[in-house]
């Protein structure tokens, strides 16, 4: 069953172009330049229900703008959505009791105040019965592992502590469809892997219909099968995270384990090598000439382990993202010719 | 289902009665700063008094009377500044760093949610001296025999003290809060529009000097005392905010009221409905502009 909806959807700004230097400040007191800015233009998507749908673009592409859409908290230009049956910027309180939105990069919390207290403020406004308020805190703050930090003033949590904490003050009411903006952003490696680790117990135990944005591919590949990526606020690609790679990829990641060092000497002059630390070498080949290039470096030399894989993913989708970026500028290009 | 309002503004009034005592000095610093003012205010007029029996002649504002008047005026403030202030500057600084987006969110009245967040509990102690210096003129205007109250060249006149105007004065303030609640939506509203608008304390101040006297000094005026006399009781009704209230327990002009003051009280209570709806208004107009800003 289709959960989200979008046809069409739109939204522009209009923002305000200001010249360098103090006279270009007094001449717009009197008269300003606006560009447009269209963040997003015409998307269309459709999500399931228990889907967790990864939502990628480089910084800029419309994301956010996306979401904030889908959460009713700006208006688009033009276009329908429905989430759950509603429209988003309706703001009605029976859509809003049933979703929520996380950004990484913004606080809900009361500052001076332990999260506890902005928790207990959330099971009011959701209106959410003690026991379950109870029950859900306790086994939220157990899952991250932050029950000892409750009672400590939100200034004087990390970074990562705090991150749980927004998660948990997002989920207290058990809502159905979850956004999340970059939710790890600026957390070190631990810190990341344990809310990838929640979100994917979290969604699998009660199968949310979840979007995420996010620029760590880790991430991505530890939590989403479906990839939606967004350039100059079009939709780019909409697949399988395998799709992308087979489709942006056009090579493999090959290493050589040599049996003897000395075998290098033959090999060095391959095309493409990234690294070479004796007896190993890694090089760079195309997807249809693996078999080929294999078949004759083991014909010649003697060796004890190959690997074959795809780049990294984090290659491959910077990849994606310049592609897509200069095909909807030439897109545009070619529209404001004609 | 509706969230209870009552108890999320509990819980407002809470978080911030925990957060102010945290920073315990901060707290007892503004006490003792808004306690001053007050008390320098009451000097001044204690200043004038002694040149002067009454401030116009025949309007009725003696001493005590006008002790009645200013304590209103200290209780009006303490009441915006407890709860509205802080919420009206905050919700500026929400909209330019995009937090409102939070408050978009969540499934309560937006305006609710915006308008009661911090309670500043420090400014209650304006308005617990404003009750004192009310209850004191009260004591001494109505203790002294109230058929011989002297009052200028109007002669002599009566003033009765009813129970009936304890819980009329407190709807009448109740009535004034409402339309300074409304004036500060609508300017912080602005910052929708404007990107930014800081003028909210220089605006308050400037209000505020025209509320913190009775409405005859400006009936008085000439030309100009009545264009003000009609701005601030017609456009921007913040006159009835403190005179009628003030009125009620301190009767300047005695007792039976005037049919002119009946006229009054019964424009406040309008007056203090069309802000909230004109609030209301101009909040949910804004909100249509909103465009959140950049993560």
């Amino acid at each position: 069953m289709a959960i989200i909806e979008i046809k069409n959807l739109s939204k522009t700004y209009k923002v305000y172009q200001k010249q360098e230097g103090l006279l270009a400040s007094v001449r717009g007191l009197f008269h300003r330049e606006h560009k447009e800015v269209h963040a997003v233009r015409d998307i269309n998507m459709t999500v399931e229900e228990g889907e967790f749908v990864a939502f990628l673009g480089p910084n800029g592409a419309g994301k956010t703008t996306t979401l904030k859409l889908l959460s009713g908290v700006i208006n688009p230009d033009g276009g329908t959505a429905t989430v759950m049956g509603h429209v988003p910027w309706e703001r009605e309180n029976e859509y809003r009791r049933k979703f929520a939105l996380v950004m990484g990069q913004k606080n809900q919390l009361w500052w001076d105040l332990p999260a506890l207290e902005s928790f207990r403020l959330n099971q009011h406004i959701y209106r959410v019965p003690k026991q379950v308020f109870e029950e859900t805190r306790d086994t939220l703050c157990e899952m991250l592992d932050v029950t000892r930090l409750l009672g400590q003033p939100v200034r004087e949590l990390s970074l990562g502590e705090r991150m749980k904490m927004e998660l948990i003050a997002a989920l207290l009411h058990q809502p159905e469809v979850l956004f999340l903006d970059e939710p790890t952003i600026g957390l070190d490696v631990v810190a990341q892997h344990k809310i990838q680790k929640f979100l994917k117990s979290y969604q699998q135990e009660r199968n949310n219909t979840i979007i995420l944005t996010s620029h760590y591919m880790k991430d991505i590949e530890a939590l989403c099968k479906r990839v939606v990526i967004i350039a100059n606020g079009s939709i780019y690609h909409d697949g399988s995270l395998e799709d992308i790679v087979d489709r942006f990829s056009g090579d493999k990641i090959v290493t050589l384990h040599l049996a003897e060092s000395r075998a290098l000497d033959g090999l060095a002059n391959l095309p493409n090598v990234i690294e070479i630390e004796a007896p190993k070498i890694k090089f760079r080949v195309e997807r249809d000439e693996v078999g080929k290039v294999l078949s004759q470096i083991l014909g010649a030399h003697a060796v004890d382990d190959i690997v074959v894989e795809d780049p990294p993913l984090e290659e491959v989708i910077s990849n994606v993202f310049s592609e897509a970026e200069k095909s909807q500028e030439a897109e545009l290009a070619a529209r404001s010719n004609n | 289902m509706q969230p209870s309002y009552l108890k999320v503004f509990l819980t407002f009034a809470r978080n911030s009665l925990i957060r102010d005592m945290s920073f315990r000095m901060n707290f007892v610093l503004q006490c003792l700063s808004s306690m001053s003012w007050a008390a320098m205010n009451w000097g001044l007029f204690k200043i004038i008094y002694r040149h002067t029996g009454e401030i116009g002649r025949g309007t009725g504002w003696h001493e005590n009377e006008f002790f009645i008047f200013l304590g209103t005026v200290w209780i009006v403030n303490s009441l915006v500044q407890t709860f509205f202030m802080a919420n009206a500057e905050e919700f500026s600084e929400l909209i330019r760093t995009g937090n409102l987006d939070f408050a978009l969110l969540k499934p309560i009245d937006t305006q609710f949610l915006i308008s009661f967040p911090r309670v500043n509990w420090a400014q209650v102690s304006n308005g617990i001296l404003g009750v004192l210096l009310i209850i004191y003129s009260m004591f001494k205007i109505y203790s002294q025999d109230p058929e011989a109250a002297e009052i200028g060249t109007a002669g002599v006149m009566s003033k009765k003290f009813s129970w009936i105007a304890i819980p009329a004065f407190l709807f009448f303030v109740g009535c004034g809060a409402t339309v300074m609640y409304s004036v500060m939506i609508c300017l912080a509203s602005t910052s929708i529009w404007f990107g930014r608008n800081q003028n909210l304390y220089n605006f308050w101040f400037y209000i505020t000097n025209f509320y913190r006297y009775p409405m005859e000094i400006y009936q008085r005026g000439g030309g100009i005392g009545m264009a003000l006399w009609c701005t601030f009781t017609f456009v921007i009704p913040i006159l009835v905010v403190s005179n009628i209230p003030a009125r009620i327990l301190a009767q300047p002009l005695g007792s039976p009221w005037k049919t002119w003051e009946w006229g009054l009280a019964a424009f406040a209570i309008v007056a203090s409905l069309w802000s909230l709806l004109a609030s209301r208004w101009v909040f949910r107009k804004a909100l249509l502009s909103y465009r959140s800003a950049s993560s």
